[in-house]
Order: structure tokens, then sequence, then C-alpha cells
């Protein structure tokens, strides 16, 4: 069940050092001097998470289109605020992301189209499944996930995939609210070990 | 409802996965990462694993997107970096502090959002209106000073306040949620509590919905504290009762 740590190597270097090309962090400090070739660079290494991440949260391609260009701009705005001593660029990036998404889903007016939406939800894990052919983050991230107990990974994926609330997961697992901060909880740490990072 | 302890470490996760209701919920978990560093490090390393969840996620953006945030981005000032006049000890240590800024941003758009809906909805006349948006603006200018603080603290009450500080200005805007409302008669009072005096800072407007609309405080003096009471209306000129609350301002 424990990961190799080459495993976990590669990981890291896929988030921060792809194919030898200039550290995502030095790159964002450069984007903050006003540096829009950096600022390129960034947008072309991270674009592909933020808008998938967005879309998998908010499903409409057009508001994740609309979401996704706050969020980068959000990054050329404020990369003069990221301290790369306080947590990696990726992270502070995906954060953005991901908080905009839920932001966008918890305002009243996404909220009514996306429940008709709910119908034709899929469980998380075949939709994880289905990018089998990806990368090898993706491939390493896949198998994590599958090293979780089934109510871990669905706990985890509703919540980050899903876009509910831990509560909204409490109601929609029928389990109670301290169940869920466990699961969701313990789901992490063994996502975190098995990833290698944190 | 004050949850315990054990409870509020185990909201980490579901913190680093946005997954607590907005408002309150994650306002008050926000505070707990304050006075938490073994929370604010796993708060972190979850957060290294809701990166790795979003990069299996990624997915081909429409071509066209790169173009038009380039071209925003030609459009767009940056914001300018905080000095060092900002930095506390205390920040290098808390890597959750990171976030501040998305944070004390979110606030002040809800607290504009509120004094916009409170103050206008509350205005009779075109007097009343005008000043109304004249105080709207005032608050404005405190959320959008650079070097905000954002301090927040429980009110022996029960609720909490939370104070948008603009050090530079001498100037602060306080919110509340969670305070109980006053019968008739009784007003809540804030004071500017220095070593040489004790200074009204105005009433809190009535409570309505758990939450009182944004009010602005001037003349804040270094080593002043920011006091709450509560007082028989139309207010003191000294306060009479207890503080519920007294923070201390960073000037």
């Amino acid at each position: 069940m424990s990961p190799s740590d080459s495993d976990a190597s590669r990981f890291r270097s896929a988030t921060t050092d792809r194919r030898g090309e200039r550290d995502l962090d030095d790159l964002l400090v450069h984007v903050a001097r006003g540096d829009t070739e950096a600022f390129e660079a960034v947008y072309d290494r991270l674009v592909g998470p933020v808008y998938g991440v967005i879309r998998r949260v908010l499903r409409d391609p057009s508001q994740s289109e609309e979401v996704a260009q706050e969020v980068l701009l959000e990054v050329w705005r404020t990369a003069t605020r990221f301290d790369p001593a306080m947590g990696g660029a990726a992270t502070w990036v995906m954060t953005i992301a991901h908080r905009r998404a839920i932001d966008r889903v918890r305002s009243a007016t996404a909220a009514a189209g996306r429940e008709q939406k709910m119908a034709d939800v899929r469980t998380p894990h075949d939709e994880v499944a289905e990018a089998v052919e990806a990368s090898l983050d993706r491939e390493r991230v896949r198998r994590c996930l599958d090293g979780l107990t089934e109510v871990q990974r669905e706990s985890i994926t509703l919540a980050y995939y899903g876009g509910y609330s831990y509560r909204q997961v409490a109601e929609l697992l029928k389990v109670t609210l301290g169940a869920i901060k466990t699961r969701i909880r313990d789901g992490l740490i063994r996502m975190r070990d098995c990833l290698g990072v944190g | 409802m004050r949850l315990i302890r054990q409870d509020r470490h185990a909201l980490s996760a579901a913190y680093a996965l946005d997954a607590l209701e907005a408002g309150a919920e994650t306002d008050r978990f926000t505070r707990h990462l304050n006075r938490c560093p073994s929370c604010a490090g796993e708060v972190r390393g979850f957060r290294e694993v809701a990166t790795a969840l979003a990069i299996a996620a990624a997915a081909a953006p429409p071509p066209e997107l790169r173009a038009r945030v380039l071209a925003a981005v030609a459009h767009t000032r940056q914001l300018p970096p905080e000095t060092t006049a900002r930095a506390r000890p205390r920040r290098s240590r808390a890597p959750w502090n990171a976030w501040l800024p998305w944070l004390s941003g979110a606030v002040a758009v809800a607290s504009i959002a509120v004094a916009v809906f409170f103050g206008l909805a509350q205005a009779h006349t075109q007097a009343e209106l005008n000043q109304a948006r004249a105080e709207n603006q005032a608050i404005a200018l405190v959320l959008s000073a650079p070097r905000v603080r954002l301090l927040s603290t429980g009110t022996a009450k029960g609720g909490e306040a939370t104070v948008v500080l603009a050090a530079d200005r001498r100037e602060l805007v306080v919110i509340t949620s969670g305070l109980p409302a006053l019968p008739s008669g009784q007003v809540y009072q804030l004071w500017l509590i220095g070593k040489t005096r004790i200074a009204s800072a105005g009433l809190l407007p009535p409570v309505q919905a758990g939450r009182t609309a944004p009010v602005l405080a001037s003349g804040v003096l270094k080593g002043d504290a920011l006091g709450l009471t509560v007082e028989p209306a139309p207010g003191t000129a000294q306060p009479t009762t207890k503080p519920i609350l007294a923070l201390p301002l960073p000037v």
C-alpha cells in the first residue's frame, strides 16, 4: 500500500520542475515583477489544472471558462503577494481556482442551474477512472484514491470535485457530521502519505 | 453552540478542501488557525493533496482563453507588494497567512455589500441616502486601504466582531455577527480605550438577522484597544458597564 519513493518524487517533480523547465515558484516571483513572459509560462503550465478543476466543479463549460479567466487574471494581479516560503506556486494557484469555483457554486445564481444537473452525476470514482490514459500525475492520484476506503474516496471526491460542503456530503451519504469529518480527514492523511506530499 | 477543541482540529481537512460552510464556520476556523500552528501545518499538507486532485482533473481549455487572459493581463495593474512594515514575526511562521489577502478581500466585498444593503435600504429621504452613500464611501476607503489588518474576536455575550484596521488612516471598520439583539432602550457602543482617554467610537447599528452593518471609527491612537459595551440608548459619554469585548489594536 505504501508508495515507493520514486513515485513520490515523480509526483513532486511533475508539479515543480517538469522537463527541466524553470521552477514554477521562480516563475511566479518573476511574474510579480511584471514579467509577462514568465506569466505566459505559468499560464501554459497551470491552465490545464485550473480549467480542469473548475470545470469538474461547475460542469458548465462557458461558466468554467469565465471563472478560469478570472482566476488567471487574479494570479497575475496578486503574484506580488505570493511567498514561496508559505507553500508552492501550484498550490497557491489551485487554491485560488478551487475557491473561485466553490464561490460560484454557492452563489445563488449558479445553484439553480446546478440542481438539474445532479440527476446525471456519475459516481466520482468512475469519473476518476475515466482518466486512465492520462498523465502520470493523474495515474498516480488515481492509484492513491484507489487505496482509500470507498467512503473516504466518496467523501473526498464529493467535497473537492463535487463542490459540496461537508454538511452536504454528510446529507448525501446519510452519515453523521462527525463521521464525515473523520472520513475526509483520514482519507486526506492517507492521500498525503501515498502522494508523498505535505 | 461552541465546538469542542477536538472537533475543530478535525475541520482542517474539510477546510483544505473548501468544504466548510462559507461565512461564520469558515471565519471561525480561520481564526482557530491563528492560534493553532499544528493545524496550519496540517492544512498546508492537505492543500498539497488538493493540488494533486486538481492536477489530476486537468482538462484542455478552449484555445481562445489564452489570448483573452493575456489581453486582460496587458490592461491590469498588479497589486503592490506588501512592504516589510506589514510583515509581522507571526506571519512567517504561519503558512495560512498566505491566504490573508484573499480573505480580507472577501470580507471587504461582503461588508460593502452589507453596507450598501443596510445603509441604502434604510434611507428614506434624499439626505439620508446621501449620508448613507458618504458612509459607504468612507468605509470602502478603509477596506481598500493598503496594509489593512483583519482582526477578529468573540464577545462575552456570544457572537464575534471583525475589525478591518487601516492603521495608516487611523481608522477601522467593525462588523459583527451573532451578537444578541438588545431590548429597546439599550445600544451597543464602541470605545477607543487608550492610556489617557476613553473615547466613544460610535454605536453599532441594530442587530438585523444576527449581524450589524459596518461602522466606521476614526481617530485610533497608538496603544488603543477597541472596546464594546452595552449602554442605555442613545449612548453615553463614558462607558458605564463592563466591556463585552476588548481588542488591542496594532497601530
